[in-house]
């Protein structure tokens, strides 16, 4: 787990706000280069990364593992008098969260930002009640419109701030843990296998734009895969959160999801192999699409068998999300025990 | 000021009612500059500096150690923390940010209602303090109860850091940056006797001022402060009240105190006479220190020397360097004077 631990901190040290995943690229392809498991590292031309573990047995079956790269933020849509931004969200993100909190605004060189708050003597009786749009908010920077404005421009993109540390136990918090999580836990998996003893090439695709709008598609579309382990994040229960989500806890292990868009087969076997191998998981179900890659890459050339494995996580698409490492721990060794046991038969 | 005795002050934790750390920290620094001080049971830390001459007026400068914080009340069987504020904290600054509690050091994240589960009529809304919870990563209250209990206290995470052009950003800038400014006059060489106010509790309502009056019976207080600065987007130049990067703020009337009018001109006077970049606040509201000292004991007159800030009581207030130095010259040159005539 410590291995682990490492991966996370080094993936979620690298941005990616979708649309603008090849800020990543230099250091994910460096890191995925570094591991030494893989023989062809590239990118797509909608810049996801994908790398290649061949088993070396000719007309050998691939199976794909996704996970996405891109994270949630914002886009810069008018700069202001006085050094302040205006911003659109990227992805889905609460406005609840944002005051006073610290972004990093990715322009010619990464300057730092504070989402403003509105002073207590300028508010009028129940204002902190009232809804907030992000449209209402703004990010001070501290810094002159015309030095501002040789260092960003509209459509600068911008994320959140918050160092990948440890909690009790083997609670962690962090700034992109969606999806970056995931792609820790396949890159371990892949570590846990010896390719050389595969009946199956592995395709490891850390994917762009699932935040606005499923381009894993178009990798499935690349790869031709004969099947596909789909691995994100889902929110785990806390307090206030409705009954039906009380079976998804951070810390009881890797979540296996049921849904039209996945195969029943293939999700019947991965419960299988998980209980005979003590692997800790819990069930959950997503009756529509699931909000995933999986729905686009099951889709893909006519239609690729998927699995969706999921760590669970609190707080999404905040600058302090919480997962457990064991729960990533157990996804890791999942989707290993997975590989061989199918090896995309 | 030296930037990094700002951070290290900045950095400590230590809110109303648990300001030891920053009490030594600040001892330690001015234990060999040959004053006296003392620390009365309530733990306001009082100084004096003997200087060359003695004027017939007792005068003190004042900061409070104190910043706002969070107090822990329950601990449910999940392991999550339930909890209050310590001092005014404004709801919507508070959801999703990390906390790091006094003593064990843990961390913590103060959460909400994800998105995802928020109902239509929810989004875009903040629920009040005491519907978020604290996080600490236990999986129960067992495990929970090994690191915190009720009555813990928790304050923004630290993370001073340079901001901008020429600013600094940090939680408890309010009042740390005060008590920076009141170390440097105790090392200095001050021209007249001097006594100085460490303060506690200020932000559950000018609770160690209240003590210190007593204590002290100073015939002037002058407050080193920071107040909220308005200049943010959308706000009208009239509703400011004081301007970051606009110099020091004098205040004449705020929420609760109105200070002598003598007192100020004669601050007014020495900003001018000094060429000291200087601000008045233009808005009645907030309040300080400086209302525990005019009304306390048998009433002190009242100056307040406020460095201007943004976003005040979250993790991230924002001041300016420039006017941090305006506020430290304005009193050092205060301390020049013999107070005559106030």
């Amino acid at each position: 787990m410590d291995k682990l631990y490492e991966i996370i901190e080094k993936l979620t040290s690298v941005p990616g706000v979708s649309g603008f995943e090849h800020a990543a690229f230099a250091a994910v392809r460096e890191f995925l280069a570094s591991t030494e498991i893989f023989d062809e590292i590239y990118t797509t031309p909608v810049s996801s990364i994908c790398a290649l573990m061949r088993c070396g047995k000719k007309n050998a079956p691939l199976v794909m593992c996704d996970a996405h790269l891109d994270t949630v933020g914002f886009l810069v849509t008018e700069i202001c008098e006085g050094g302040f931004l205006r911003v659109a969200p990227v992805g889905g993100i609460a406005p609840k969260i944002l005051q006073a909190s610290v972004v990093n605004i990715y322009g010619k060189r990464t300057i730092t930002g504070v989402f403003g708050s509105k002073p207590p003597h300028l508010q009028a009786p129940g204002e902190a009640e009232k809804k907030t749009e992000i449209s209402d908010l703004f990010i001070d920077t501290g810094t002159s419109v015309e030095r501002l404005k040789e260092i960003i421009r509209v459509g600068t993109p911008v994320g959140f701030r918050g160092k990948t540390e440890k909690l009790l136990g083997t609670r962690v918090v962090g700034t992109y843990l969606d999806d970056r999580l995931c792609a820790a836990a396949t890159i371990r998996a892949l570590m846990m296998l010896d390719k050389k003893q595969l009946g199956c090439d592995v395709a490891f695709s850390f994917s762009a734009r699932e935040e606005t709008g499923n381009a894993a598609a178009t990798v499935a579309f690349g790869l031709e895969p004969d099947m596909a382990i789909v691995s994100d994040v889902t929110n785990a229960f806390v307090p206030g959160a409705h009954k039906s989500r009380e079976g998804v806890k951070v810390g009881n292990g890797v979540d296996i999801c049921y849904s039209p868009m996945t195969s029943r087969r293939l999700t019947d076997l991965a419960v299988k192999t998980a209980k005979e191998n003590g692997v800790k998981y819990q069930l959950s179900a997503s009756p529509g699409r699931t909000g995933t890659n999986t729905e686009g890459i099951s889709s893909a050339r006519g239609a690729i068998p998927s699995v969706l494995f999921s760590i669970p996580l609190k707080n999404m698409h905040t600058a302090s999300e919480i997962c457990d490492l064991k729960d990533v721990y157990e996804t890791a060794r999942l989707i290993s025990l997975f590989i061989k046991e199918t090896e995309a038969r | 000021m030296d930037i990094r005795l700002l951070k290290k002050y900045c950095d400590i934790l230590g809110p109303s009612g648990m300001e030891d750390e920053v009490r030594e920290a600040i001892i330690a620094d001015i234990k060999d500059s040959g004053c006296e001080y003392s620390v009365d049971p309530a733990g306001n830390l009082l100084v004096f500096k003997k200087g060359r001459k003695r004027r017939d007026k007792t005068v003190l400068f004042a900061a409070h150690m104190d910043e706002v914080g969070f107090m822990v009340k329950h601990i449910d069987e999940d392991g999550y923390l339930w909890f209050g504020s310590v001092g005014g904290v404004d709801r919507r600054v508070v959801s999703g940010r990390r906390v790091a509690f006094c003593r064990s050091g843990v961390t913590g994240v103060i959460a909400s209602k994800a998105i995802h589960m928020q109902t239509n009529e929810e989004r875009g809304k903040c629920e009040p303090i005491t519907d978020m919870n604290i996080d600490i990563g236990a999986a129960n209250r067992e495990e929970a109860l090994q690191s915190v209990n009720v009555g813990d206290c928790a304050v923004f995470a630290p993370d001073f850091e340079p901001f901008g052009e020429g600013l600094v950003r940090s939680k408890a800038l309010d009042d740390r940056f005060g008590c920076a400014v009141l170390v440097d006059m105790i090392n200095g060489d001050p021209e007249y006797d001097t006594h100085f106010a460490f303060n506690t509790c200020e932000e559950v309502g000018c609770v160690g001022a209240s003590q210190t009056v007593f204590n002290t019976r100073p015939d002037v207080a002058v407050i080193i402060e920071s107040t909220t600065a308005g200049d943010v987007l959308g706000t009208p130049k009239t509703q400011c009240a004081c301007e970051v990067g606009g110099g020091a703020v004098i205040s004449f009337m705020d929420g609760a105190t109105l200070y002598n009018k003598k007192a100020v001109a004669y601050a007014v006077e020495t900003a001018e006479k000094n060429g000291i970049k200087w601000q008045y606040k233009n808005v009645i509201a907030g309040g300080n220190e400086a209302r525990s000292y005019q009304r306390g004991a048998a009433g002190a007159k009242v100056i307040a020397v406020s460095a201007p800030a943004r976003y005040i009581h979250t993790a991230s207030d924002v001041l300016h360097t420039g006017d941090i130095d305006a506020v430290e010259r304005l009193a050092f040159a205060l301390n020049e004077r013999s107070f005559e005539n106030v």
